[in-house]
């Protein structure tokens, strides 16, 4: 399993503006879980409800843990209006 | 109400006098100067409190005196339909409330004008005791206004005459011997507001502009070159402590990740990446909807030595430029590129690179041109071209390649003289009207209502977005009520959250027309009512962010500065009002439910990349939302606020019988 995630300049604290994900993930629910443990800052701006995400340069807009991921696929974590007041969600 | 076409403007002031009180009605209300260049006269008054408890101030009160004083019977330049400037209820007082708007009937479109902007102008006018400027009648000799120390002074302002905003600022600032941001603020227009450019602005500020709808020829047509503001700031004697207060909505706003990730350390180019990546950016006058990624915001950080910012905003998020060291290249350097003007001079026109870019952006500073219309105006020039619908023969010999950069320059300044096929771009959606394009040209216009759409955002994939852009009531314009918040997969994901910000569902899917006039008639609401108290929209509610100040925090501060009781329900009230008043000029102004559409092209041509491939709007489903729209906002069939409440707001804005 191989998954790429592209990050914003917000998120590239440690100079990097990519990483691989080998831990096996089937979809972005289970990706953000593995970013919450291995990317700082992420669980900040995922709680400020400030990311969305696009796979293979398709943005998801809606129904976006759902998501299925595949080895090889191309994640990237784009900036997206809003944040401040963190989303009251159960999931993730 | 007195018959119009039968009585003068004068007239017209004379009975609105009237019934104004000569006081003021609450602590901190300025007055509202009716100036008059003609006859170099100018009366005061105050703006009743049934009109203060029906629309606010700011874009709110304006819509009152352009509604008394409008009549519709004559042209938009003439000296007779006034120019009015309002400041909000809390501009200059609250944290981000460094706004104001200027309205009047529009040159460009033919529609309603009405234009916000910051920097300094808006909190100056209002901390010299003016809230509203109704200006009208053409001046004898080109006139500057200065206001300060509670006078006002009809100058002289032939040694003005052909200057261009960096020039302008520079002269009145050595002339009259102020510092801009401490004591010297100013509205001005350049030589394309002296030429009555359709797309030229009033500058408020380096960038800063009154920009959409052809303000500058507004005002250009009634000779009056600037409007000049001079005093020191100072604190506002309110009805109880407002400070501590401001603090909370200070660390609100600068709390909100948006304005902390973003804004303030970007500004608004950061949006240009979501939109193409969604396959949503206006590319060559929208025929394309993805662009390079050459012009994301991170691309231009080489080039912004700094941040600047609007009156005691803490946000600072216009971000500076600068392309190169040299001194003397006149456009080496300014303010912007906001996202708007990224998108209009890159993919717009084709242009994919970041310097000639911000380059641009310098030069319609310089020369005073909405970055929106004027980047919309050449980019359907190309188009016109790219079809054979225009040749060479049109264009003076000029070649309308995409991409151009140096031919857009060219362009540029030539429509800020009016020259040669600067002329047909200068009159911006009327050049078919004006014998300059074939009646086919149209279908490759990219406006509503005489407005060409102010972002890059295609929205054929966002109905939500495609809906408020069709209502909007200056023409096709994001500011008024974009829900923007639409494109957030984490709030679309929450129902209950999502529902909690709009008052009851709304579809989470994008692209579904179900319930999504509910979040336009929200989001028009909380934006009418942040114009009227002069809050940025940058920092209002729903537009950049759920956690942003909205009606709640705008009702304890205007309790706290004014001492009026308005509760949250009460001033979204308020915003459904404005834009009745909005949408009853409109009518007289000749505008029917046809004309709350879209561009063609968004009904004909799918887009053609990324996840929503083959999304266009469905003319039906448009038609059935634009209905739920006007049903869920109290309209008629033609979209005009339904008798009972016409006949209310009527009574308000008639006044005393
Ligand atoms: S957020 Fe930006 S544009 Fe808005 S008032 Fe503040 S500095 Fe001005």
């Amino acid at each position: 399993m191989s998954i790429t995630v592209r990050l914003p300049t917000t998120l590239q604290t440690s100079g990097q503006d990519s990483l691989t994900i080998t831990e096996p993930v089937e979809n972005i629910a289970e990706l953000v879980r593995v970013l919450r443990r291995q990317l700082p800052g992420f669980p900040a701006q995922w709680d400020d409800s400030m990311l969305n995400f696009s796979v293979n340069d398709e943005v998801v807009l809606h129904r976006a843990e759902e998501r299925v991921l595949a080895s090889g696929d191309v994640v990237e974590i784009i900036l997206a209006l809003s944040g401040g007041t963190p989303v009251p969600r159960s999931a993730c | 109400m007195l018959p119009y076409g039968l009585v003068t403007i004068e007239d017209r002031v004379a009975r609105l006098l009237t019934e104004l009180p000569p006081n003021p009605q609450f602590p901190t209300q300025g007055a509202t100067l009716f100036v008059d260049l003609a006859r170099r006269q100018v009366r005061q008054a105050y703006t009743p409190r049934r009109i203060i408890e029906t629309f606010l101030a700011g874009r709110g009160a304006n819509m009152f005196y352009l509604y008394r004083l409008l009549d519709e019977s004559l042209d938009p330049i003439d000296p007779s339909v006034p120019l009015i400037f309002g400041s909000g209820v809390l501009t200059g007082i609250v944290p981000s409330a460094a706004r104001g708007n200027a309205t009047s009937w529009s040159p460009e479109s033919g529609v309603l004008m009405d234009s916000n902007a910051g920097d300094y102008f808006p909190s100056f006018l209002k901390m010299n005791g003016i809230d509203h400027l109704v200006i009208y009648g053409r001046a004898d000799a080109w006139t500057v206004l200065w206001l300060g120390d509670g006078q006002v002074e009809f100058r002289d302002a032939t040694p003005y005459l052909g200057l261009d905003n960096i020039d302008m600022r520079d002269r009145i600032a050595t002339d009259l011997g102020g510092t801009w941001t401490r004591d010297l603020a100013m509205a001005n227009i350049t030589r394309a507001g002296e030429n009555q450019v359709l797309t030229s602005a009033i500058m408020a500020g380096p960038k800063a502009c009154y920009a959409r709808g052809g303000p500058g020829a507004k005002m250009g047509s009634l000779k009056m070159k600037a409007i000049v503001v001079q005093g020191q700031t100072h604190d506002f004697e309110t009805a109880q402590p407002y400070k501590q207060y401001n603090k909370e909505i200070a660390t609100k706003l600068l709390n909100t990740s948006v304005v902390k990730n973003a804004l303030r350390t970007m500004g608004t180019p950061f949006l240009y990446r979501p939109s193409r990546v969604l396959g949503a950016m206006g590319t060559k006058n929208n025929q394309e909807t993805t662009w390079t990624d050459r012009l994301d915001a991170e691309n231009i950080t080489p080039y912004r030595p700094g941040m600047a910012g609007c009156f005691r905003c803490p946000v600072n998020c216009r971000p500076l430029n600068q392309l190169n060291d040299d001194q003397a290249d006149r456009y080496g350097r300014g303010d912007g590129p906001e996202y708007v003007t990224l998108g209009k001079f890159g993919p717009n026109v084709g242009i994919d690179q970041v310097e000639p870019v911000i380059r641009l952006n310098n030069i319609c500073n310089d020369l005073g041109l909405d970055t929106a219309s004027t980047g919309s105006a050449i980019a359907w020039a190309m188009e016109l071209y790219q079809r054979g619908i225009v040749s060479k023969s049109d264009t003076g010999g000029l070649e309308l390649t995409w991409g151009d950069a140096e031919l857009v320059e060219r362009l540029l300044f030539a429509m800020s003289h009016r020259e040669g096929f600067g002329n047909v771009l200068a009159d911006s959606t009327r050049a078919i009207e004006r014998g300059h394009y074939p009646t086919e040209a149209r279908k490759y216009c990219m406006a509503v209502k005489g407005l060409m759409q102010s972002d890059p955002h295609d929205a054929r994939i966002l109905k939500a977005f495609a809906l408020g852009l069709a209502v909007s009531t200056r023409g096709m314009d994001h500011l008024r009520n974009r829900v923007t918040l639409e494109i957030n997969a984490r709030i679309n994901d929450d129902p209950g959250f999502k529902a909690k910000l709009y008052g009851g569902p709304v579809s989470a899917q994008p692209n579904n027309y179900e319930t999504k006039e509910r979040a336009v008639r929200v989001c028009e609401n909380i934006y009418g009512v942040g114009d009227a108290v002069g809050m940025c929209r940058f920092t209002t509610k729903l537009f950049n962010s759920p956690s942003l100040p909205g009606l709640e925090e705008f009702s304890s501060q205007i309790a706290n500065v004014t001492g009026l009781e308005f509760d949250a329900d009460v001033l979204d009230r308020i915003g459904l009002n404005i834009m009745g008043v909005e949408r009853l000029i409109n009518h007289r102004l000749g505008v029917r439910r046809s004309d709350d559409t879209l561009p063609d092209r968004w009904f004909d041509e799918e887009i053609t990349v990324g996840a929503y491939k083959t999304e266009k709007i469905d003319r039906q489903e448009f038609d059935a939302m634009l209905s739920r729209f006007y049903a869920i906002s109290g309209l008629s069939d033609e979209g005009v606020p339904a008798e009972a409440w016409r006949q209310e707001l009527e009574l308000v804005l008639s006044g005393p019988a």
